[in-house]
């Protein structure tokens, strides 16, 4: 809540924003600049790839529906370039749709456009922590991925064969609503590592490394489709 | 499980088992010796006889030329003595003072036939009844002598024996005396030789009935035909008599003679069916003996087929009984059933009474009386028996094996309803998952982002503030109707979890602190008949209690229980509690609450919500004290209602 007074460590992180919708992009660059991050602010793909171009931003902020194209596309080149680059997208509805495929192509987490100033700052600075944001409903979305269904549910295509048992605890568990705190007591584990559990669930759903060794092997004539 | 019971061998050890199989042999072996010393023990009893003062047993026999003295019983060596057949002479005295009384002559066993002379006078001649005529049927004959031809005193009586095969003569003791005095010998002797027979073949002749109808429904099962076959031969050579004398049908008669070695093949060939043999081509060698004696009765003569009966026909029911033994006893001892134990001891009495009969035709017998035909009704016994054995245990195999389909049916009925249901819950929970995706795009490209600008906007004019909080608030409803319609598999705790986050948001503002206490371990039972529209009730009921607590109460803490308690009738129930620690209010009489109408509005559509998901809502509040605050109790349904119950 007090992030105000985190100024001058906040002060050298930059935060590329990239939102189409000017009064939105206007109350999160707002929130973001009294908190004291150094904000970039662009409001299509091509102006973000332009702040890009200037350097590696500590954090990447992005809608998915951009003008000239979409954000999915920016947040996988921006994986690819800067491994180091924190990156969320911007979500309406929080909704599975949205933050599950900018999840699968290297985001970890996502913000609501709607949140409160204080929220939107004090995400950010988790995210900078490494603590990936996750909610409830993504979480559960993820875990229902795990548990075999005769035909693929409707929605973003998600692989989980890569997930922890204790992983999948882990998100059983946000998903009914347990603190970290809680999950953790369940569980057996300290409540510190939570976060850093939920931060190597992003990274395992990530689909990029998996599709190119797929598309390699399809090159070379190892896998027939 | 139990109709198998007698099919199934004991794993045993090679060792064991063997030992076991020769115990059972040697017990088999003993009862059956057992009922064969009994049975020449009875047969060696001589049956009751006249008093033996009427007895007359010296005679002057004329036989070939020859006359000498004998004392009856007489086995003649001639098989044949139909023009000089052997005459007896012999002397009774009648004391006086029986005149009164009528007197008879009473043989008891003489073959082939007799005709009996009192003082000149002939009585009785047996050649005239077809019954006494059969050398293996042990018919006594009785003749009273007329009263004007005895006299007091001393009488003659003459007998002539004849003979016409196929074995020797003979004519067992006689006995000449008042009728009352002769009369129950022979009744005796009718009563066992000629009315049990007779009792016996209308037995043999509803078996054969029986078996033909068995046989005709069920082509599959050769065994019944055989068996009935057998049957109709024993009623016709029982029933079918063949007088003396030459009549045009004689020739057919004498084809009855083939009887015996005819029916004992089938029945062998029954019983090697029953003992699980298939019928092998070779196996027709076995009717050679009775269709051989058969084609020798239509074409030879009668001294021919008479000469061939003692060579083929005897042997053939013999070896068959031996045969069928064996059969009978490794199929008593493999398959442990009880029809085959009964087949085995009818065999073994009938093999007795066979070689019983052998030796007495040698004449090693004090007495010639067949009892191999009349034991053979020993065998119909058993075979009814048997047979009535085996159809109760194949109806009750028939109405396990019903059973067990009724219930295999049911069970499989209930598989394919209880797919069925899955597979249409399936289906409406992807069509579910279709529609809210669809839903969520248009929500998202079109409203979402419209009430976002508004709340931006609304910001930035600083002045209202309004409307931002309802645009703020419309965007969590759309949140919560997007993710009410997400399938949660019935678990309202994955529901509750959004709820969490979202009622953290939006109390985070107030700086209100939020306890959540799982106090149950799993949370809340799970509901598979959860549907999104109860999801939406009870989340938007527990958002209502939420705002209360906001708006109205001026609470710094909220706490939600969720647990699950076991009611009164022993049904678990999820039950929800929101407690605050606000300054509370007075609950009016009707539930109500006191004081502003949109507060008391707030708690009706609670109530209503409550009502149509089935729960129970609990409300109190209390504006002092140590336990001030307000609380909803939500205790959820045991089963929630299928359709909306505020509809009625």
């Amino acid at each position: 809540m007090n992030s105000l007074s985190d100024g001058p460590r906040a002060e050298a992180i930059t935060v590329v924003l990239v939102e189409d919708d000017a009064p939105t992009l206007w109350r999160l660059q707002d929130a973001l600049a009294k908190a004291g991050y150094q904000v970039r602010a662009a409001g299509t793909l091509a102006e973000a790839r332009a702040c890009l171009a200037q350097g590696a931003p500590k954090v990447l902020l992005t809608d998915l529906q951009l003008p000239d194209g979409h954000g999915v596309d920016l947040i996988r080149e921006t994986r690819r370039r800067f491994p180091d680059t924190e990156i969320m997208v911007i979500s309406i509805l929080g909704d599975e749709e949205s933050v599950i495929s900018a999840i699968t192509v290297g985001a970890t987490g996502y913000l609501l456009k709607d949140a409160f100033p204080t929220d939107i700052a004090a995400t950010v600075r988790d995210l900078v922590a490494g603590h990936s944001p996750i909610s409830a409903s993504i979480a559960r979305f993820i875990v229902r991925r795990t548990q075999s269904t005769p035909e693929p549910p409707p929605g973003p295509v998600l692989n989980t064969t890569k997930l922890t048992p204790r992983e999948i605890d882990i998100l059983w568990g946000i998903a009914k609503g347990f603190s970290y705190a809680e999950i953790a007591s369940h569980l057996g584990l300290s409540r510190q590592t939570v976060p850093g559990h939920i931060k190597s669930i992003y990274r395992k759903l990530e689909v990029h490394t998996r599709g190119e060794a797929v598309f390699e092997a399809v090159q070379q004539g190892l896998i027939k489709l | 499980m139990n109709d198998h019971g007698d099919d199934v061998q004991p794993e045993l050890p090679g060792r064991a088992r063997r030992r076991l199989r020769s115990s059972r042999l040697i017990q088999y072996l003993l009862l059956q010796a057992v009922i064969a010393v009994a049975g020449v023990a009875v047969l060696l009893q001589s049956l009751p006889g006249p008093p033996a003062q009427y007895q007359v047993t010296a005679f002057q026999l004329t036989e070939a030329g020859a006359e000498r003295a004998v004392t009856l019983p007489y086995f003649s060596p001639l098989r044949n003595a139909m023009n000089d057949p052997p005459r007896f002479r012999g002397h009774f005295v009648r004391p006086a003072g029986e005149a009164s009384r009528a007197w008879s002559v009473f043989l008891p066993r003489f073959t082939n036939g007799v005709e009996v002379t009192v003082n000149d006078v002939v009585i009785l001649d047996s050649r005239r009844d077809p019954a006494a005529n059969r050398p293996d049927r042990n018919t006594p004959a009785i003749a009273v002598i007329p009263a004007s031809v005895l006299r007091d005193g001393d009488n003659a009586i003459s007998i002539r024996l004849f003979i016409w095969g196929p074995i020797t003569g003979f004519l067992d003791r006689i006995w000449v005396g008042p009728d009352e005095a002769l009369r129950p010998t022979y009744n005796l002797r009718t009563l066992v030789f000629v009315t049990l027979p007779v009792v016996f073949s209308s037995w043999q002749a509803i078996l054969a009935v029986i078996l033909g109808i068995m046989w005709v429904m069920r082509r599959h099962e050769p065994a019944y035909g055989v068996l009935a076959a057998a049957m109709a031969v024993g009623v016709g050579q029982a029933f079918l008599q063949t007088p003396m004398g030459e009549t045009p049908f004689s020739r057919f008669n004498v084809i009855l003679i083939s009887s015996a070695p005819i029916e004992s093949a089938l029945v062998l060939v029954f019983a090697l069916l029953l003992s699980g043999w298939k019928w092998q081509r070779y196996a027709w060698i076995i009717f050679i003996p009775g269709i051989a004696l058969a084609l020798a009765g239509l074409f030879g003569n009668q001294a021919l087929v008479r000469a061939l009966f003692l060579i083929l026909a005897v042997p053939m029911v013999g070896i068959s009984l031996l045969i069928m033994a064996v059969v009978t006893a490794r199929s008593a001892l493999q398959r442990q059933n009880v029809a085959s134990f009964l087949l085995g001891c009818a065999v073994t009495i009938m093999l007795t009474c066979w070689i019983v009969d052998l030796l007495s035709v040698f004449q090693m017998m004090p007495n010639r009386i067949f009892t191999a035909r009349l034991s053979y009704s020993a065998m119909l016994v058993a075979i009814g028996a048997g047979l009535t054995w085996r159809f109760a245990r194949a109806l009750n195999q028939v109405d396990g094996f019903a059973g067990r389909l009724v219930t295999q049916v049911r069970e499989a009925e209930e598989k394919l309803k209880a797919s069925f249901a899955r597979e249409e819950e399936r289906a409406r929970a992807a069509a579910l998952a279709r529609e809210r995706t669809r839903l969520m795009r248009d929500l998202h490209d079109g409203l979402g982002g419209q009430l976002v600008s508004i709340v931006a906007l609304s910001e930035r004019g600083n002045g209202s503030a309004g409307i931002g909080d309802a645009a703020r608030a419309a965007l969590k409803d759309l949140r919560l109707v997007i993710d009410s319609m997400d399938d949660i598999g019935g678990d309202l705790m994955l529901a509750l979890g959004s709820w969490r986050e979202r009622a953290m948001a939006q109390l985070r503002p107030h700086d209100i602190a939020l306890d959540w206490r799982a106090v149950t371990a799993q949370g809340l039972p799970v509901h598979p008949e959860l549907r999104p529209w109860h999801v939406i009730q009870i989340v938007r009921l527990l958002d209502e209690a939420v705002t209360n607590a906001v708006k109205h109460a001026e609470a710094r803490r909220i706490t939600v229980r969720i647990e699950t308690l076991a009611g009164a009738d022993g049904l678990k129930r999820g039950c929800i509690t929101v407690e605050d620690d606000g300054k509370g209010f007075e609950i009016t009489p009707d539930g109500g609450a006191a004081g502003a109408a949109k507060a008391a509005r707030g708690l009706r559509n609670m109530r209503s919500r409550a009502a149509r998901c089935g729960a129970e809502l609990e409300l109190s509040s209390c504006a002092q004290g140590a336990h001030k605050g307000t609380r909803v109790r939500l205790t959820l349904p045991h089963r929630f209602p299928d359709s909306d119950g505020a509809a009625g």
